[in-house]
């Protein structure tokens, strides 16, 4: 039986699921107790279908991409795919089956439409606080015991009975049970919307027309993939890059990366990476293919929505024990560490064969500062602040990189405003902007890193996690790597000092921290780039007088006309 | 003699007029828009329609000078000036990326490049206190600059001057003493709130518009003026009040968006006469579909927006814009069908229009289904050609293995699920249920859809305006006018003293009240809504209360409570409180037309003009064309049904009641069964 199924009924389908997903994210987010959810964006829903293939994806984090379907077919293989009942609602967070942090929480619930187990719902979001040694997420654990409670799928609902010994479990266990359990309840919320909007698809449209949509859409988002990775040529591309360190100190940490195009298949290989390492940079394997689809979505039909048709034409391998494919008890709090690294690493790989497509690399990590403390205005009442940090990306075959960007496993995180960052904390940003030549030079230039600087109030304690000083973003086809992050202590007094990571450092009133991210790397010689457009960026001041000249060969009069003579000359010497 | 409220919406294309009479009669009129001096549009459209100006009684205009110059970056050169230090802020624009899966991806240009924005040395703190007072020698080398360059306006943002405007005020008056003609605009003055980026963005915005709005709204005067107009002129500004042309001269971005809220402000006024206290309002055009909401008699107004891309802190109705018109395309991938969000445009535009568009659009399948006639628009001055239209379809419709009409319901069909869907979407973030709610619909697309859109959603009665081409300028004449003041004020709730909430209240409201009154409304016609900006301590956003009952703060935080519940589905009632910002809007009532108004055509002739064989559900069905204009007041038409007017097209599938009502407004709901 071949059954065909009418295009418009298919694609008021599709826009059906694409827009559960959506309510099912502003629901979410509507409901939501932490910031950390309804302002940073930390979580993704999903509708799925009875197999646990994805109809529909909302992101806030990219690095969820198509995550979720796993959490639902670990649920199965763990119960059995008969044992789910109506109103069941599941949990697990295991940093070794879903992939990411503990923080990062997932929720699924099955839909069932007359008497039928039709599909599932999961929403996950990140718990701010789950029990762990320190607040949040430490930054020193070695063990994932240290890092908060550990789930694998267990029900916390069943037959519609919240399991309460399990939510007093849950809110025993945090340091903010109460916003844990109301952001618990929003997850559950938004489930239940995909479930009733579902439901009501189903009630207009039928069980068997929505499958036959199903697999129309599915063929329709798998061609079009296959359509254009077929036209990349066929090869074996490689690129690697190190990170600093583990967090606690380590040797340098290699990251290598083989891509293979092979007709209309593309396999990513990691083997020739690091080991799982003391410290807390693991990562579950779930992760890890989340982060390599965020790459190839990068490359390959960015713009079209995800389903269970998506990234069949990909497959991850990584050997297990290695830093991607991490087994218990490694520690997985920065998780994300060596994903920003891996993601930059995929375009690099492919940057011959793609050049129209692929940019240098960008800064690199969130570059993460806390400050702890007590507030002396507000009668000594506890603080954290908790910020990533803006840098450079790369530059692309037409195009500068972006100038002070956040980095590419973050949703769409806004730097903290000094003016609430003064008034919410005791420390002023008395410095904030552009770091002068830190863009990698190239025809077309990276883009620049910045500084902002602290000033302590009163005493506190510092927390630090910058990357990347190592591998700094790199350029291609010529273009310069970009300048590396530094973070300094009291600068331009007797006891400045240096360093990238800390963990409760001591502060007293009137110290200053200077935190700096790097740049974003050049794209193609920078000799060869418009002699006008850095005379621009000079007056701009993206990059300095002497810059324009030792980077770009482009001699400036003082009034910043430009010399020719001088800079033809220049320029030739350059390019020889 | 007769006196007229007229109102005037110029936009891209069309400057709409609609003008009431004391008698109650109303009428519209629809003159082209001069782009190059849209003042003389005006006075045209007033000229052919108003037979004494000197008894108009009031104007009202909405105006996108403004808009056009920031949209099409043709305002004026600005000069940026910030607190030494920090003044990258601007530029760095809070380094968040809007797009996430991009490795090109590129911030919205802003309206000063860096090397237009300068520093001066100055701190102050958080508290207010001054740390560093302002070094005048800095703005030596700045003025220089500006002298130099010709720069004609600057704007000034220092940090924390939403608490302490102190050195903003200086800077004006040290820039204004060597450069009495400058343009300088504050940021408290235009945002009394904080956030350095969206403060600074905000006034640079208004700086960027300013002596071109000032130039266009001096040239209205003295024109309007020369045809004997004697009443004081308004502007429409973007939070649905109007102010006079003087005030609106000095923010002149509060006037950004004046066009399109007149539609919203005509669903509150509809909203009060109907007795239907929440309202979606659609307003479909060629390209795009707007949405607004009336919430128990109220619009929906939002203190902050974003405009491609960049964030202006004002007062505003919140309208939600979706890419979905008549002009939107039909489009094959992989073997679907798609529809929008790309729209055919101006040019070429619908098929039908014969101007060498081959792509069938939403405009061409309404055509095609005879839902819209081939002399439906324009009062039949255009003639749409059916027969391009059928081949594109066809042609388009092959090559997926429909029919014609198959494939364009199709495309009807997608499009409204995807206006509905986007609608549950908005009205889900808003914690509100569509199905609660009446459906407004206007526009030149708006009445041909609407009935589509209500059953998607589940809303049991639609309501077509009269006029729905001229909704927003009729909306204009319902308004008051309004002046918003802000005050940060950022304080735990239960550190607040007795007094001190309404002290500051009667600061803003003195502020209010003279400026009010300085636009000429009396004093017994002045009235005040407070509100506050207030969340649980922590949390990054707010929301906004309406607190007008009094002081007494253990009911505000119950207020606050309530709508924390509404709006997010949970409330803490033993989590702390702070207020964030003291918001006072000053209204000075405005006398309007009162009673029903009526028709200007005689109702004697038959509103019959004909019948159609529209398609409905993939079935010929003879269906009447209605002339709306010669519809009785009163009367009931049965489905289905076409409804004509100059501006839209009502479209009423089968299976429904009609009703004009005593207003005019057409009334549809499910029928019997």
């Amino acid at each position: 039986m071949d059954k065909k199924i009418n295009p418009i009924t298919t694609e008021i389908i599709r826009n059906a699921f694409v827009s559960i997903a959506q309510d099912m994210n502003a629901t979410l987010i509507r409901s939501a107790y932490t910031p950390i959810i309804y302002e940073g964006k930390d979580c993704s829903v999903a509708l799925l279908d009875e197999n646990g293939d994805v109809l529909g994806q909302s992101l806030g984090l990219p690095l969820f991409l198509g995550n979720l379907e796993i959490c639902v077919k670990l649920i199965a293989d763990k119960i059995g795919w008969d044992a789910f009942k109506p109103g069941d609602v599941f949990y697990m967070n295991d940093s070794y089956m879903t992939g990411t942090h503990l923080n990062d929480s997932t929720i699924v619930t099955p839909i069932f439409w007359n008497n039928k187990r039709v599909g599932f719902t999961a929403a996950r979001a990140h718990w701010l606080d789950i029990g762990a040694k320190d607040p949040g997420a430490p930054m020193d654990s070695h063990e994932i015991y240290q890092e908060g409670m550990r789930w694998g799928p267990t029900r916390i609902y069943e037959s519609g009975e919240p399991r309460e010994e399990i939510l007093d479990f849950f809110k025993r266990n945090s340091r903010f049970g109460y916003g844990l359990i109301g952001d618990m309840n929003a997850q559950i919320a938004a489930c239940r919307t995909g479930e009733n909007r579902f439901q009501a698809v189903l009630n207009r449209f039928g069980h068997e027309t929505v499958i036959l949509a199903r697999d129309e859409i599915f063929r329709q988002s798998e061609k079009l993939e296959r359509d254009t990775v077929q036209n990349i040529p066929d090869g074996v591309y490689t690129a690697e890059g190190t990170l600093d360190d583990d967090g606690l100190g380590s040797d340098p940490i290699p990251i290598k990366v083989e891509v293979q195009i092979s007709g209309d298949e593309m396999t990513v290989d990691l083997a020739g990476s690091a080991n799982q390492t003391h410290g807390p940079i693991n990562c579950g394997f779930a992760q890890t293919i989340s982060a390599v689809r965020v790459a190839f979505k990068l490359l390959v039909n960015p713009n079209r929505p995800v389903d269970g048709g998506t990234f069949k034409t990909l497959t991850v391998t990584a050997p297990e024990g290695s830093l991607f494919r991490a087994q218990e008890p490694a520690a997985c709090a920065w998780y994300f560490t060596p994903l920003g690294l891996l993601i930059d690493l995929i375009p690099k790989a492919l940057s011959d064969i793609l050049m129209d497509s692929v940019a240098a690399a960008h800064y690199g990590d969130s570059m993460v500062i806390y400050v702890s403390g007590q507030d002396p205005r507000k009668g000594n009442s506890p603080f954290l602040s908790v910020e990533p940090t803006p840098g450079g990306w790369g530059a692309y075959k037409t195009g500068d990189g972006q100038d002070a960007l956040i980095n590419n496993v973050n949703g769409s995180f806004k730097d903290l405003p000094i003016e609430v960052y003064e008034n919410k904390y005791p420390i002023m940003l008395k410095r904030y902007g552009f770091r002068t030549d830190t863009g990698g030079a190239g025809q077309t230039r990276g883009g620049t890193g910045i500084y902002r600087e602290y000033h302590m109030q009163t005493s506190s304690s510092l927390y630090l996690w910058f990357e990347r000083s190592l591998t700094p973003a790199w350029g291609i086809f010529g273009g310069k790597d970009a300048a590396p992050p530094d973070v300094v202590i009291n600068p331009g007094s007797e006891n400045e000092h240096h360093l990238l990571k800390a963990s409760a450092l001591p502060l007293q009133a009137n110290d200053v921290v200077l935190t700096q991210t790097g740049g974003g790397g050049g794209f193609g010689e920078p000799w060869k780039r418009d002699a006008e457009k850095v005379r621009e960026d000079v007056i701009d001041g993206y990059v300095s007088h002497d810059g324009a000249e030792q980077d770009y060969g482009v001699v400036l009069h003082d009034d910043l006309t430009i010399d020719k003579d001088a800079t033809e000359a220049r320029r030739e010497a350059m390019g020889l | 003699m007769t006196n007229y409220r007229v109102s005037a919406d110029i936009g891209g294309t069309f400057t709409d007029f609609v003008v009431e009479k004391d008698t109650g009669q109303v009428f519209t009129g629809k003159v082209s828009t001069t782009p190059n001096n849209p003042a003389l549009g005006v006075l045209s459209g007033l000229k052919e329609l108003i037979p004494t100006p000197e008894t108009i009684d009031f104007l009202v205009h909405g105006t996108t000078v403004g808009l056009n110059a920031f949209l099409e970056r043709k305002g004026e050169r600005v000069l940026l000036i910030m607190t030494g230090g920090v003044s990258d802020a601007y530029s760095i624009a809070r380094g968040d990326r809007k797009e996430l899966y991009t490795l090109k991806y590129r911030k919205p240009e802003r309206l000063v490049p860096r090397r237009d924005v300068h520093e001066v040395r100055e701190r102050i703190k958080w508290d207010g206190s001054v740390l560093e007072p302002l070094n005048r020698e800095d703005f030596d080398p700045i003025i220089e600059k500006i002298n130099r360059e010709g720069i004609n306006a600057v704007a000034i943002c220092f940090i924390h001057s939403y608490v302490q405007p102190q050195h903003e005020l200086e800077a004006r008056k040290i820039l204004n003493k060597a450069l009495p003609n400058l343009s300088v605009t504050l940021s408290h003055e235009i945002a009394r709130e904080w956030r350095e980026y969206e403060r600074s963005s905000s006034a640079v915005t208004n700086a960027y518009i300013a002596p071109i709005v000032e130039r266009y709204l001096v040239s209205l005067e003295k024109n309007v003026r020369s045809m004997s107009v004697k009443s004081t002129l308004h502007v429409m500004q973007s939070s649905g009040g109007v102010i006079t042309l003087g005030a609106a001269q000095k923010k002149p971005i509060y006037t950004l968006l004046s066009g399109p809220v007149g539609g919203t402000i005509g669903g509150v006024a509809l909203s009060n006469s109907l007795e239907r206290p929440n309202l979606l309002c659609v307003d479909m055009g060629g390209t795009s579909f707007d949405l607004s909401l009336v919430i128990n008699g109220q619009p929906e107004i939002t203190s902050e927006t974003e405009l491609e891309g960049l964030p202006l802190l004002m007062p505003m109705v919140n309208i939600h814009t979706i890419g979905a018109g008549g002009g939107s395309l039909a489009w094959l991938e992989a073997g679907a069908v798609r529809v929008g969000p790309k729209s055919a445009g101006a040019l070429p535009g619908p098929v039908c229009y014969g101007n060498g568009g081959t792509q069938p659009t939403i405009t061409d399948a309404n055509l095609f289904l005879k839902r819209l006639g081939s002399g439906s628009l324009l009062s039949g001055r255009m003639t749409l050609d059916e027969e391009i239209t059928a081949d594109a379809i066809q042609n388009m419709a092959v090559e997926v293995g429909l029919d014609g009409i198959a494939f364009a319901e199709g495309m009807l069909a997608i499009t409204n699920a995807k206006m509905a869907d986007a609608m549950r979407t908005i009205t889900v973030e808003q914690g509100i249920d569509p199905r609660d709610f009446s459906l407004l619909a206007f526009g030149g697309a708006g009445p041909m859809h609407a009935v589509w859109l209500a059953r998607e959603l589940e809303i049991s009665e639609v309501i077509i305006p009269r006029f729905p081409g001229t909704f927003s300028a009729w909306g204009m004449l319902q308004t008051d006018v309004r002046q918003d003041l802000t005050k940060n004020y950022y304080c735990p709730l239960d550190k607040v003293m007795s007094d001190e909430l309404e002290n500051r209240f009667s600061e803003l409201e003195s502020e209010g009240k003279s400026a009010l009154i300085s636009e000429g409304v009396p004093d017994d016609q002045i009235f005040f809504l407070r509100t506050a900006d207030m969340r649980y301590i922590g949390q990054e956003y707010s929301v906004n209360v309406e607190i007008s009952s009094g002081n007494d703060l253990e009911k505000i935080e119950h207020i606050f409570h309530q709508a924390h519940y509404t709006r997010y589905g949970h409330s803490t009632p033993d989590a702390p409180v702070e207020f964030v910002n003291l918001r006072l809007a000053a209204l000075g009532r405005l006398k309007k037309i009162s009673g029903p108004t009526s028709v200007t055509e005689t109702i004697s002739s038959d509103p019959v003009i004909g019948t159609r064989n529209t398609i409905f559900d993939g079935k010929e069905q003879t269906t009447t064309v209605y002339r709306r204009d010669r519809l009785a007041l009163g009367s009931q038409l049965p489905s289905p049904a076409v409804i004509e007017e100059n501006s839209a097209t009502t479209v009423v599938p089968p299976g429904y009641d009609i009703h004009i009502d005593q207003l005019g407004n057409i009334v549809v709901t499910p029928g019997a069964i």
